[in-house]
């Protein structure tokens, strides 16, 4: 699925990286944690999170994660948005809770780490 | 004085007085690049790849013309395009104190050829020409196996050099270094050492280390998923230091079978380590899990990630974990 | 759609509070922040989380919620499940994480809160 399609399902605004809409996530995570993030996630997912701090950028250039979205309209502060910029990321918002978040995607066809063979 | 190393410098200061203290600076760090460069280039970055062969069919004798006009010292014997062999001048010399000049190549080749993949790093050549003691080793291409060059110890030394714009033209120094510097690279200095200190309590700095040796790891060329696991293994444990204590340090040690991450501080300690590993169990503050941290999962995920993980910790007095990430040499 | 049907429909594990598994659920939440779900989360939603502390059942308690999810196949603590029996909240089970569960659970019709 293309961040393009995500931002479409979600209703999202692109807060950086709309220069990078085309790129392809393989799998989605929900989480508001970041160990559990760490714990299992694989590269090249789209991370979804209330979780707005500056970790939430480093946790997902260490565990090579793809694309940030947002929910619940949580919106970052300047210095995770700049950290995100310099190192590329593309950071999406949405208004819809995480649950409604994750649904639509699963539903349109975006599976879920557990799911997805390398 | 900047640009000589140590061993050149020796030679530089019998017969120039110069304030040591400038030039102890740079020769550090002109150890570390050479140490540095040799993960980073590989074998076929400083191979000869116009490879003098012999043909199984061909005589001692004509191996003599050869190394004589080549003026090599061995060549690989192939036939096609497959390393059948090594013949060495050592070979010839037998053959000639026992008056075996008409024998075939393939009857006095070694059949048993150490060789070196094109793709592989320096200091994989480096460690084999210490521990096995040839001249020379071929190199072959990992899918079939075919001869692409070959290499020496000269080669290396030339490549190293090169990559650091030394001039070593310089005959007397070239050759003082020359020799000096395999030993080193051999002897003491085949790891490498990063150190990172952590600031308490700062979440806005929390991950610098991790993400800083995970850059540097990538640009010394190892495998991505062995880079991610040292990445998050670093960063759980920065994250734990960050958390409980009022610092720390961590420390990457790279070797060519392994990485060891160790983290270290003098915060309050684990009072109960195996509880401490139980995922999901967790003593973090609740300001700490309102920022997304503290669930629990820190210490699992770095025992996940590792292949052999050290705990030890006194109540009061700190902490202090080792995690070793081995890295696959081919075969070995 | 009923908490028991849900329950066989995702085979998930049942830990407490089995004989309270006919309320109906109304939508899903799922949140790791305790603070988020007291603000936010409606009566008789479905949470899913991974947290598993005893604190997760008094949230649940306060806001009325029919059940909790606990994903990840992790196992709650002592405290949380004995809390949860004393008021009657099922705790359930899945190994699945969080994307996949709430996927799902959307897939069955129940909706997130509005």
């Amino acid at each position: 699925m293309t961040l393009e399609e995500v931002k479409e399902i979600l209703k999202a605004e692109v807060i950086t990286g709309a220069d990078t809409l085309q790129m392809e996530v393989k799998m989605g995570c929900g989480c508001d944690l970041m160990s559990d993030v760490l714990a299992f996630i694989k590269s090249d997912s789209l991370l979804l999170t209330g979780l707005t701090n500056p970790q939430v950028v480093r946790t997902a250039e260490i565990a090579d994660i793809a694309a940030i979205c947002f929910v619940r309209g949580k919106k970052p502060d300047e210095e995770t948005i700049s950290l995100a910029k310099s190192k590329g990321l593309p950071l999406l918002m949405t208004h819809l809770p995480m649950f409604e978040s994750c649904g639509r995607l699963y539903k349109n066809g975006l599976i879920g780490c557990s799911e997805y063979k390398e | 004085m900047a640009g000589y190393t140590r061993m050149g410098l020796s030679v530089a200061l019998n017969t120039k007085n110069n304030a040591k203290a400038d030039v102890r600076v740079a020769q550090d760090k002109e150890i570390t690049k050479v140490q540095e460069l040799t993960y980073e280039l590989k074998v076929k970055d400083v191979m000869t790849t116009d490879v003098v062969t012999v043909s199984p069919k061909d005589t001692i004798n004509d191996l003599r013309e050869i190394l004589r006009t080549r003026r090599i010292a061995g060549a690989p014997v192939v036939e096609g395009n497959q390393l059948v062999g090594i013949v060495s001048i050592e070979d010839l010399v037998k053959c000639l104190a026992r008056g075996e000049m008409d024998a075939s190549v393939e009857e006095k080749m070694t059949k048993k050829v150490e060789t070196l993949y094109a793709d592989e790093p320096v200091i994989h050549a480096v460690r084999k020409f210490d521990r096995y003691g040839f001249g020379r080793l071929p190199v072959i291409e990992r899918d079939q196996g075919k001869l692409v060059g070959i290499l020496t110890k000269g080669d290396i030394i030339e490549g190293l050099f090169k990559k650091l714009q030394i001039d070593y033209h310089e005959e007397e120094i070239h050759r003082y270094r020359a020799s000096h510097i395999f030993e080193d690279i051999v002897a003491d200095k085949t790891r490498l050492h990063f150190q990172y200190n952590i600031v308490g309590q700062d979440f806005n700095r929390a991950g610098e280390a991790a993400s800083g040796l995970k850059k540097t790891l990538l640009r010394l060329g190892f495998h991505p998923q062995i880079v991610r696991r040292v990445a998050i293994a670093t960063y759980e444990a920065e994250m734990n230091i960050v958390i409980f204590a009022n610092g720390g340090q961590i420390s990457a040690s790279v070797q060519p079978e392994y990485i060891e991450i160790e983290a270290s501080d003098a915060g309050p300690g684990i009072p109960d380590i195996e509880q401490a590993m139980q995922p999901g169990f967790s003593t973090a503050p609740e300001w700490v899990q309102e920022l997304g941290f503290g669930a629990g999962m820190g210490l699992p995920n770095i025992q996940k990630c590792a292949d052999k993980m050290d705990l030890t910790s006194q109540v009061g007095k700190g902490t202090d974990l080792k995690a070793t990430i081995y890295i696959k040499e081919r075969g070995n | 759609m009923k908490l028991r049907e849900i329950v066989k429909e995702l085979g998930l594990e049942v830990r407490c509070a089995a004989d309270n598994l006919d309320k109906q659920v109304s939508a899903g939440y799922a949140s790791d922040l305790l603070s988020d779900v007291m603000a936010n989360s409606k009566k008789d939603s479905i949470w899913v989380t991974l947290q598993i502390h005893q604190n997760v059942v008094a949230v649940a308690s306060l806001k009325e919620l029919a059940g909790i999810i606990i994903v990840n196949g992790r196992e709650p603590e002592e405290e949380a499940l004995r809390k949860a029996e004393e008021e009657n909240i099922p705790i359930m089970l899945t190994k699945l994480p969080t994307f996949e569960i709430v996927g799902r659970l959307y897939k069955l019709g129940i909706p997130g809160t509005a």
